[in-house]
């Protein structure tokens, strides 16, 4: 019994409420839960539902932690592989960004202090001296082609991620 | 070891039973809260299929994560707060802050509705005793579906399920000073809906 932390006119609606009677679901609800428990149906796992990733089990548990998918890393690999495709050709296309430049470019500003002596030599026996020039002209190009993938990486799946999320919750 | 009845044993070991991945210790568990838990959410959506829907997957979600409860809270608690947030869940995706008495907003038709409409049965009392017990009980069916559903859980599990202030807190995720008004406020509620009955 709880103890008695309300107005005197509250009582009677108090024990009212200790009467209310508890109601049965149907008959079959234990076996329907049954069915659905995965350790108890080991042979489901191999194609388990995924579960809700918003539950809460605080109290009675650590927050549970949705299974890794194993397909998340080669789906996530894909998805950037055409994120970065679709960025670099957009890229060129619109702004007229030399991908190639900037691949060669980016890579002879990483290992400047190696490859500018020999590349330098070698850039001005291969290449020529005006291939050489082309190339570092593009530095700049690189640096800003670096940095729209990056943005346009993180912004397109913070964008899909979000509309997923509404969609899910739309559909729900 | 396991019991061969699990009458006198306590949730926590029937617990430890069921993370060994041992059937009948599922089904003590479903058994022994199955008809709380149901009214709970019955009472907080007015609608059986949803109420059923909703307890299953309590259930579900809570047996399928056995192995994450802490015997140091109560297993019922744990139960409880699974079945608030998925109801909860559920109202805000209806968009449902309060529900009618006529029927749960989830009846789609009039018979539906009918249906649905508070009706609610008590026993052993004299026929006038128990045609009041059942008017008065009837009526506090009505009044609490008119109330907030954050109140309905609170006033439920206080009165209901005689939860402490603290356990009821921890259970609908809120701060111990607004399950407090929560609570002061849906008795204010109550009082004044069933003013005419008492």
């Amino acid at each position: 019994m709880i103890e008695h932390d309300f107005p005197e006119d509250f009582v009677p609606i108090a024990a009212e409420l200790q009467r209310l009677p508890y109601l049965s679901p149907s008959r079959d609800f234990a076996d329907n839960v049954i069915a659905r428990i995965d350790r108890l149906h080991p042979a489901r796992d191999a194609y388990p539902v995924v579960a809700s990733r918003h539950l809460e089990l605080h109290q009675g548990g650590r927050q549970a932690v949705t299974p890794r998918r194993r397909m998340g890393v080669v789906r996530g690999t894909a998805r950037a592989v055409v994120g970065v495709g679709l960025i670099a050709a957009a890229a060129f296309m619109f702004f007229e960004v030399d991908l190639l430049t900037a691949i060669l470019s980016a890579g002879v500003t990483q290992y400047a202090f190696v490859l500018g002596s020999l590349g330098a030599q070698v850039g001005a026996m291969v290449l020529g001296p005006e291939t050489l020039a082309y190339l570092q002209a593009g530095a700049v190009e690189a640096v800003l082609l670096y940095l729209t993938l990056a943005v346009g990486l993180f912004g397109g799946y913070a964008a899909i991620r979000t509309a997923a999320h509404i969609a899910q919750r739309k559909a729900a | 070891m396991p019991p061969k009845s699990y009458t006198d044993v306590s949730d926590q070991q029937v617990v430890v039973f069921a993370q060994e991945g041992r059937e009948d210790a599922y089904r003590e568990l479903i058994k022994r809260y199955e008809r709380p838990v149901f009214s709970l959410i019955y009472r907080m959506v007015r609608d059986n299929e949803t109420a059923e829907d909703l307890a299953q997957e309590t259930f579900i979600k809570v047996l399928n994560n056995i192995d994450r409860y802490r015997p140091e809270f109560k297993f019922s608690s744990w139960l409880f707060k699974i079945a608030n947030n998925i109801t909860i869940d559920h109202l805000r995706r209806r968009h449902v802050d309060t529900i009618s008495i006529e029927g749960s907003p989830d009846a789609v038709t009039a018979e539906r509705a009918r249906a649905t409409a508070v009706t609610i049965t008590s026993g052993g009392e004299s026929p006038l005793e128990e045609l009041e017990s059942r008017e008065l009980g009837a009526e506090i069916e009505k009044a609490i579906a008119k109330l907030r559903p954050e109140y309905r859980a609170c006033i439920i599990l206080r009165h209901v399920e005689d939860y402490s202030y603290d356990e009821i807190a921890e259970i609908v995720k809120l701060p111990l000073g607004t399950v407090k008004t929560y609570i002061h406020r849906a008795r204010q509620e109550l009082r004044e809906y069933l003013g005419d009955l008492r």
